[in-house]
């Protein structure tokens, strides 16, 4: 894990570099707003820890850079302040948590600990129900043999293995699964269920989607 | 020319039996394209083995290379494959030569349910067929094996190309080649599945 830290006291820095590293991340330090965005325009982190008050550019504002660049690795701001607007500005900028100081080193590690692993958590790579297996990164679904599946099918199998035996709405999919998408109608809900079926069947799956066209969809084991 | 004579006095029947299945498969796929304006399969690839292969083929198996054992130990001297539209087309071929009463399934391999592990998907039978010929047991009327592959345009298309790879065994980044043809067959086979769910959708209306 690749942990950037923008913090401008330079003890502070240190000791949360030791320790940070100490639990298994690398670390980079930036002392400034600046500094920190020059970092970022050259690595990948998986989180970001930085301070607010901090010369050259402050937190506030790297923040607003970093998202405005379409960057968004998690954030955990670092406040001296405990007023609430400040708290309030850093998340509307973007910011995923705050920690006021003074903290303790505990809770700093375990709020990052626990913010990596949700931004991994949300998207997990393998979903498995039943025999079958998706893996949504190579958008493949595999039993007994593999099958490519169409960016909608794995974002609609996706769904339904999150949410097995319940029922699915046709509305609740297409609004779920064609959200951004405003050129096509919920038929397209009937006939990607159509596409699953087949695919789910030419790999001997031991899952089927049940449900009628236009009506509530489930996908059990069968 | 075939130098080599495994076939013997049989030789010249294996040709005739296979131009009758040929033809029955033949007029019965010109008989539903009349009917319906759909053919049952889209072309076939029919052939007798040569001796030479055949002879090769009996000493590679530790037989030796006579008659009996190239026609009675060995099961594909009359080879036919049938090349399909649709993934449903497959299965309704099969269905067909089940259905002609001197025809007998031997073996049969389902590897478009079951596609082998580098990816290989194709209907494999072995049939034993009724002929008014001696076979080389010495009855007539004789029985002929044949061996029978089905499979879609885009299963055959994969599998061609893959027979040719492995002429290049030594090629550098072979793994990553074996595994990205396999990425290729499943997204054909994906492409299959959905051609057939988009005609059965187009039916159904």
């Amino acid at each position: 894990m690749r942990l950037l830290l923008a913090e401008d006291e330079k003890d502070l820095s240190r000791a949360l570099t030791a320790v940070l590293s100490h639990s298994g991340y690398t670390v980079d330090a930036a002392f400034d707003g600046v500094e920190a965005l020059e970092f970022l325009e050259q690595n990948d982190y998986d989180i970001i820890v930085m301070d607010i008050m901090m010369p050259r550019m402050d937190g506030i504002e790297a923040l607003k850079r970093i998202r405005e660049n379409g960057d968004y690795t998690p954030v955990l701001l670092l406040t001296a302040k405990a007023e609430v607007d400040d708290r309030v500005t850093g998340l509307d900028a973007g910011a995923d948590d705050y920690l006021t100081k003074p903290f303790a080193v505990k809770e700093l590690l375990a709020r990052v600990k626990s913010m990596t692993r949700r931004n991994s958590g949300y998207q997990p790579t393998n979903l498995s129900f039943g025999s079958v297996t998706l893996n949504t990164e190579k958008q493949e679904a595999t039993s007994e043999n593999s099958i490519s599946l169409a960016l909608k099918e794995t974002k609609l199998l996706e769904f339904f293995m999150l949410n097995p035996d319940k029922e699915l709405s046709t509305e609740r999919i297409f609004d779920h699964v064609w959200k951004n998408d405003e050129t096509v109608t919920a038929d397209v809900v009937w006939m990607y269920v159509s596409f699953l079926r087949s695919k789910l069947q030419s790999i001997n799956a031991d899952i089927e989607i049940a449900g009628e066209k236009d009506g509530c969809y489930v996908l059990k084991v069968i | 020319m075939d130098t080599v004579n495994v076939y013997g006095e049989y030789r010249d029947n294996l040709q005739s039996i296979l131009d009758e299945i040929v033809g029955r498969i033949e007029s019965h796929n010109d008989e539903f394209f009349k009917k319906t304006g759909d053919k049952l399969h889209e072309h076939l690839i029919a052939r007798v083995k040569s001796e030479e292969s055949m002879a090769e083929k009996c000493v590679r198996r530790g037989f030796e290379p006579t008659p009996y054992n190239a026609l009675h130990e060995l099961t594909d001297s009359i080879g036919i494959r049938i090349v399909c539209s649709f993934v449903d087309d497959v299965y309704e071929n099969v269905r067909l030569l089940k259905s002609y009463p001197d025809i007998e399934v031997m073996i049969e391999k389902d590897y478009i349910k079951h596609a082998k592990p580098n990816g290989y998907r194709s209907y494999h039978m072995i049939i034993k067929v009724k002929t008014p010929f001696e076979d080389v047991l010495g009855n007539t009327p004789g029985e002929y094996f044949a061996e029978i592959q089905l499979r879609t345009i885009a299963m055959d298309s994969w599998a061609s190309l893959e027979h040719k790879m492995k002429y290049k065994k030594n090629i550098p980044n072979s793994d990553l080649i074996v595994a990205e043809l396999k990425r290729c067959a499943d997204e054909l086979a994906a492409c299959d599945v959905s051609m057939q769910t988009i005609r059965n959708l187009i039916k159904e209306g």
